[in-house]
């Protein structure tokens, strides 16, 4: 449809385009007399007469359609930028945007002149009318090199199959592409050139390694210090907890200088203790599954007790498991707040090979420049681990939310 | 001593032997940096020179920093993040609320689809919308183009530099330059957020929406039915509902999610940070934390300062919140 119009509006370049034009009329007049129908108050419509039942269905249809272009709305950048890592840049940087995700092919005389096969222009272009460098793209393909140290997949050809075509013996053409070429050369990001390199395999390791640390490290100690709260009177306890509670109410970032500090005299910046250590416990954590143990009827303790539990005993095997939701969305949270976090690990690490993958996406925004095309491959990169545990965990993610409203 | 006293004694110690892991973390890491601090601020510590040789030096770094131009600019950049952003993304979402709790088909749908922006990153996100804001292969100006060229049938496309416009939109709406000799540099506030600072607030909205929106739900969810009813049946209308059982009972949840999001927009800074690496071409899209970044880190390292600027961020978010306190707490109702 969108390519439709496309070229409706490529082949009339001056002037308004008058398809469009009566479709935007026709949908605004159309718009505005259903919400004029459904405001205009009739004293005897009921669902029993027409008019009542047109009005409801009219409502009705006119809510769709807000939250359809609402949802379009919210689901067209990521419509976007997963089309756009399966274009070639060629595409990806044209001026009338195109939604399916293509690549240009080129199709010239092969070299010994028989037929015709697809082609791959190579090398920059001086002048419009220069002939151009063309490999077949049979010729090319993908080879391992493990030279640096890890392994990059990177596209190679035979220098002697290249060969020269007039520019107007070039044909270009368009097909669906499908293929993970751009995944694969994001992952290392490119080669030549001065442009940065990326290495998303050890971002991606630093990222799920520091996250998961972090996170059971987080359930762990907090889940002790939410019992202490929940079970025990103790000196001091009032007191602790409004200390607790006022924490929350610091922003992060005051914390940040002089933990610079703090880590520097421990000698930990720039290594994987920066990452982790400071967000092994949480104050909001522990805030959460205090006020969920302490729903935990007493009856049970006693119970236990006359089993012979100890404390720790009864926390592990009874409370955990009865707070199971509880654990599941602060595991949420926390997994969530370290692997989207970038001020932190931007302060407090230099080193490339300590970038988390945020880190690495961002520097690597930078060295792309307008390879919006490997961008984007590396953003769905990011995005996808995410998105996979939200389809996996959504309910736990929606309550948990709605939950934090209705304190 | 009592027995009492001394079983609670005996149980203090449980307690703090449970206490203890996160307390060592939380003391290290959250606590006592607060109090650090506060100490650096009123010193002249760089990352450059050893800490020994740091002075104190009274409230100096907080006057150079309220007499910074840069600073000044990136405060009236986080209230014009603020101001604009807040109460377009709550409304937008409790509009969106409303419209899934009237009895519509494919709830689970619409809330996944409104909601999926939320859980992606931050990072990942911006990088997308710096491409649809890209001036040349964009599709925001692909879409004014059609609205412009095809439906309006004007001669020349609107062609908007989003990203890279550092003019405020209202010095771009009414053609004149706003003073920029006003006290405190107020001026960036009558000029409006620049246009690459409403491609954020856009992007942020985008991202926000589906949030706000589930609480609402949920809050709309929990107002009694019958309320509805004996409106109806005294013949109220949709507007009379909103306004006097909806709104009034939705306040608390209103109340939360206006709190949590100004303190939070009061702490933006990643969308920046990608979006316009050095803070816009004017500096107009740099917040306060992108300010405290900057000074204190990259390439700067005056920590002291920084840390100055860090409490005076801490202040005005204490403000705030106590403004809100006062000026809104009173008029919630509660159920």
């Amino acid at each position: 449809m969108t390519s439709f119009l496309f070229t409706l509006a490529a082949t009339e370049p001056a002037g308004p385009n008058l398809v469009i034009r009566i479709a935007a009329i026709l949908f605004v007049a159309a718009n505005l007399a259903a919400f004029g129908f459904v405001i205009s108050s009739g004293a005897a419509d009921s669902d029993q007469n027409a008019r009542g039942i047109w009005r409801k269905r009219l409502k009705h249809a006119l809510i769709y359609e807000v939250l359809g272009l609402g949802a379009i709305f919210m689901v067209t950048p990521f419509y976007w930028m997963v089309s756009t890592s399966f274009k070639d840049r060629e595409t990806a940087v044209s001026t009338v945007p195109e939604f399916m995700p293509k690549r240009a092919t080129y199709t010239a005389p092969s070299a010994s002149g028989s037929g015709e096969v697809e082609v791959r222009v190579i090398g920059t272009i001086r002048n419009e009318g220069d002939p151009r460098t063309v490999i077949p793209t049979s010729e090319i393909k993908f080879e391992a090199d493990s030279s640096k140290g890890f392994t990059i997949h990177k596209e190679t050809w035979d220098k002697a199959k290249e060969y020269k075509v007039e520019p107007n013996k070039l044909k270009r053409g368009e097909k669906i592409n499908l293929s993970l070429q751009n995944f694969r050369q994001a992952w290392y990001s490119p080669e030549e050139g001065t442009r940065g390199r990326a290495n998303f395999t050890r971002y991606f390791a630093v990222s799920i390694g520091t996250s998961v640390l972090a996170t059971m490290g987080t359930l762990f100690t907090g889940a002790l210090a939410a019992f202490a709260f929940a079970r025990f009177e103790f000196f001091g306890k009032n007191a602790l907890f409004y200390v607790i509670l006022a924490t929350m109410m610091v922003p992060g970032q005051v914390l940040l200088i002089p933990n610079f500090l703090i880590l520097d005299q421990l000698g930990w910046l720039d290594t994987f203790y920066a990452l982790t250590v400071p967000w092994l416990a949480s104050v909001f954590t522990i805030f959460l599954m205090r006020q969920f143990f302490m729903t935990v009827p007493n009856d049970l303790w006693e119970a236990a007790r006359i089993d012979g539990a100890s404390h720790f005993r009864y926390l592990w095997q009874i409370i955990v498991p009865l707070c199971k939701p509880v654990f599941i969305t602060a595991g949420i949270f926390n997994f969530l707040n370290n692997w989207n976090s970038l001020l932190w690990p931007l302060i407090v690490t230099s080193r490339p090979e300590m970038r988390t993958l945020m880190v690495g996406l961002q520097t690597f925004t930078e060295d792309a420049g307008t390879d919006f095309h490997l961008l984007m491959a590396a953003s769905t990169m990011a995005i996808l681990p995410i998105v996979i545990l939200f389809f996996l965990m959504q309910r736990f993610f929606i309550e948990g939310i709605a939950r934090s409203g209705l304190k | 001593m009592t027995s009492a006293t001394e079983r609670k004694l005996k149980e203090s110690f449980t307690a703090y032997a449970y206490l203890a892991p996160a307390g060592i973390v939380l003391l290290t890491f959250w606590f006592l940096p607060v109090i650090v601090s506060l100490a650096m601020s009123f010193s002249n510590l760089t990352a450059l020179s050893p800490v020994e040789e740091a002075k104190f030096v009274g409230f100096a770094n907080y006057i150079r920093a309220l007499n910074s131009e840069q600073f000044q600019q990136s405060f009236w950049n986080t209230v014009n993040y603020a101001i604009y952003s807040v109460p377009l993304t709550l409304s937008l979402s409790l509009a969106a609320a409303m419209l899934l709790n009237s009895k519509i088909k494919g709830v689970g749908f619409w809330r996944t689809a409104f909601f999926l922006p939320y859980i992606t990153t931050w990072v990942a996100i911006s990088v997308v919308w710096m491409y649809i804001f890209n001036r040349d292969y964009g599709l925001a100006n692909w879409f004014l183009g059609i609205v412009s060229t095809d439906i309006l049938g004007l001669e020349t496309p609107w062609n908007l530099r989003w990203l890279a416009e550092s003019r405020g939109i209202w010095e771009m709406v009414f053609e004149t330059k706003a003073p920029r000799n006003l006290p405190f540099g107020s001026g960036a506030f009558l000029a409006g957020p620049s246009l690459a600072m409403v491609s954020i607030i856009i992007t942020s909205v985008w991202r926000d929406i589906g949030y706000f929106m589930i609480i609402f739900l949920a809050g709309l969810q929990n107002i009694d039915k019958s309320y509805y009813e004996a409106a109806e049946i005294d013949g109220a209308n949709a507007w009379q509902k909103f306004r006097h059982i909806t709104f009034p009972l939705l306040s608390p949840v209103t109340f939360f999610l206006l709190v949590i999001s100004l303190i939070g927009s009061f702490q933006v800074f990643v969308p920046m940070l990608v979006m316009t690496p050095n803070g816009g071409q004017a500096y107009d899209t740099a917040p306060i934390v992108f300010y405290i970044y900057e000074t204190g880190f990259r390439g700067n390292w005056q920590l002291s300062y920084a840390a100055a600027v860090a409490y005076l961020l801490t202040a005005m978010i204490l403000t705030l919140t106590v403004i809100q306190n006062r000026v809104l707490g009173k008029k919630v109702v509660y159920q």
